[in-house]
């Protein structure tokens, strides 16, 4: 794969990303996040897994995001900056062969987080005899959320700055764990072009709670393998959509 | 002049420093919690669970941790006043098959509260949102029992006995609530139907045998007794002898209790009596 002009630009991406001083800060924090779990659940009465639990899966999700948000929204505006971008492009290498490196390679530190705070978190149930492998296919989906912002976050690093697009994608974010609600508006529009407004907008943004199954996987609900694979490839789908926009975006764009 | 300078900040740094001390003391005796109030604005627990963006069972669990310390903190007066509010609207609306805060937060009611009503109506909603806990509609059976409404007690029971995998205690705990309110009938049945089932050990038998036994003496005795008065009705006086109420036609059979033996019988008073009672009376 790193013979590839994709490949090699997703190594270096990998590579330049753990180098990076946030990730192993998050990481820090999201390690410290979990094993405080223990602390904390000493002062419930009962419960004590589910507490450790819902907060293991909460850094694995949150900390994700953070990590696709802070350092996604900087892939290309740090090459464009640091003019780079001209040095790579002049290659026979496409543009969307240049984004779709950066996309997997920041995939990949994604990918090794969430490994690690899985791990993490099961060797910390497993020291209580409460390993709990049933939270895997919710953290499986917690992670292609993280690949889904990702996708949102290259989509806005690839015409934006990186300020406007942390704040840009951690909007799609918050929307994303929302929209929801527009289904609800709709029903409460009197109006069609009210009901067409929270219908358009509905289909436009990705519903990020078809993703979250923690409740399920913590309380032990039977979760059936369609309502997983299906998520799953809704996730995977938009994050393919939002990585081509981002190549179309970016092909456009005229660096001189 | 950067001598004077630096002890003007020196002076400034103690004062500051100073200030802080007084002014945190004094605002600290002023935080002396003794109401609720922090409580009125708290959000019922489905617009926080909109507002957590994917992470509501993280907020039931701090919130169920905070009630925990909260409730613990004997300081404030009036903590109970958004009791209710803060299990049945708030932790269990945010995450509703979590299962502690159920039973907890009907345990604070009942014993510090005294509040029975709301007591049920937590433990129903729980039993509602997580109907493979038969521990819900068992500990409200033993709240009702406490509060003398048997006929709830045996209600929720019943309903616990149901869930699949409920141990075989409850059973008892049915047939006895039956027994104490005086339905005899489905006492008796009840207390049968679990000495008679193989699953259950052998200390589980000798209670139902011995709540069976005392049961049917009582059952006999009542049985006696209208005979009696039935045979008095018609001649006027009291029979010489059971065995003359079954010559009268008054009864197919004397009965005799689970170990053979006959009930004590005064002719005089027209009573019986347990055939124990009788015996240790003729000795």
């Amino acid at each position: 794969m790193t013979n590839s002009p994709t490949g090699a630009i997703a190594l270096n991406t990998f590579r330049e990303a753990v180098r990076d001083r946030v990730l192993y800060l998050l990481m820090f924090f999201a390690l410290a996040w979990i094993s405080s779990a223990r602390v904390v659940a000493l002062m419930t009465v009962g419960s004590e897994a589910k507490i450790v639990k819902d907060l293991g899966l909460a850094a694995i999700e949150l900390v994700g995001v953070l990590i696709a948000v802070l350092i996604g929204v900087g892939l290309v505006f740090k090459e464009i900056e640091k003019r780079t971008v001209h040095v790579l492009l002049a290659r026979p290498i496409h543009r969307w062969q240049f984004l779709l490196g950066k996309y997997l390679g920041l995939a990949a530190v994604v990918s090794l987080n969430t490994l690690v705070m899985t791990a993490c978190l099961h060797l910390l149930l497993a020291t209580h005899g409460e390993a709990d492998f049933s939270l895997l296919p919710a953290i499986g989906l917690l992670w292609i959320e993280q690949l889904v912002m990702i996708s949102v976050a290259l989509l806005f690093s690839s015409f934006s700055s990186p300020i406007l697009s942390s704040v840009f994608t951690l909007s799609v974010f918050v929307m994303g764990h929302l929209s929801w609600s527009l289904r609800l508006l709709e029903r409460r529009m009197t109006t069609t072009a009210g009901r067409l407004l929270c219908e358009t907008l509905y289909w436009l943004l990705p519903n990020l709670e078809r993703l979250n199954l923690k409740a399920e996987a913590v309380h032990r609900v039977p979760i059936p393998s369609v309502q997983i694979v299906l998520a799953a490839a809704y996730g995977i789908a938009w994050s393919v959509l939002l990585v081509a926009l981002a190549a179309a975006v970016f092909s456009r764009r005229d660096f001189t | 002049m950067r001598t004077l300078g630096t002890r003007v900040w020196g002076v400034c740094l103690v004062v500051a420093v100073a200030m802080i001390a007084v002014t945190s003391a004094k605002l600290d005796r002023g935080e002396s919690r003794t109401d609720s109030w922090d409580l009125l604005y708290l959000p019922n627990g489905r617009y926080l669970a909109v507002a957590s963006l994917g992470q509501r069972q993280v907020l039931a669990d701090f919130i169920y941790l905070w009630a925990i310390q909260y409730y613990g903190h004997y300081d404030i007066s009036n903590r109970y006043e958004h009791l209710d509010r803060i299990f049945r609207e708030v932790i269990t609306e945010l995450d509703p098959r979590y299962f502690d805060p159920y039973w907890i937060g009907a345990l604070i009611m009942t014993t510090e509260t005294k509040d029975l009503e709301r007591a049920l109506a937590l433990l129903d909603k729980g039993f509602v949102a997580n109907p493979d806990q038969w521990l819900l509609p068992y500990l409200a059976g033993w709240e009702c029992y406490h509060a003398r409404r048997l006929d709830l007690a045996a209600g929720y029971f019943e309903k616990a006995i149901r869930v699949p995998g409920a141990p075989a205690v409850i059973r008892r705990a049915y047939a006895a609530m039956y027994e104490k309110k005086g339905d005899r009938a489905v006492s008796i049945a009840a207390w049968a139907a679990i000495e008679s089932d193989p699953s259950v050990d052998e200390r589980g038998h000798q209670i139902a045998r011995r709540h069976l036994d005392s049961l049917r003496v009582e059952q006999d005795i009542e049985t006696l007794q209208q005979a009696i008065a039935r045979y008095a009705a018609k001649h006027g006086a009291n029979p010489g002898s059971l065995e003359a109420l079954v010559r009268d036609g008054a009864l197919p059979s004397v009965p005799v209790d689970s170990d053979g033996r006959p009930y004590g019988y005064d002719r005089r008073t027209g009573k019986v009596a347990p055939a124990s009672t009788h015996v240790l009376e003729a000795r």
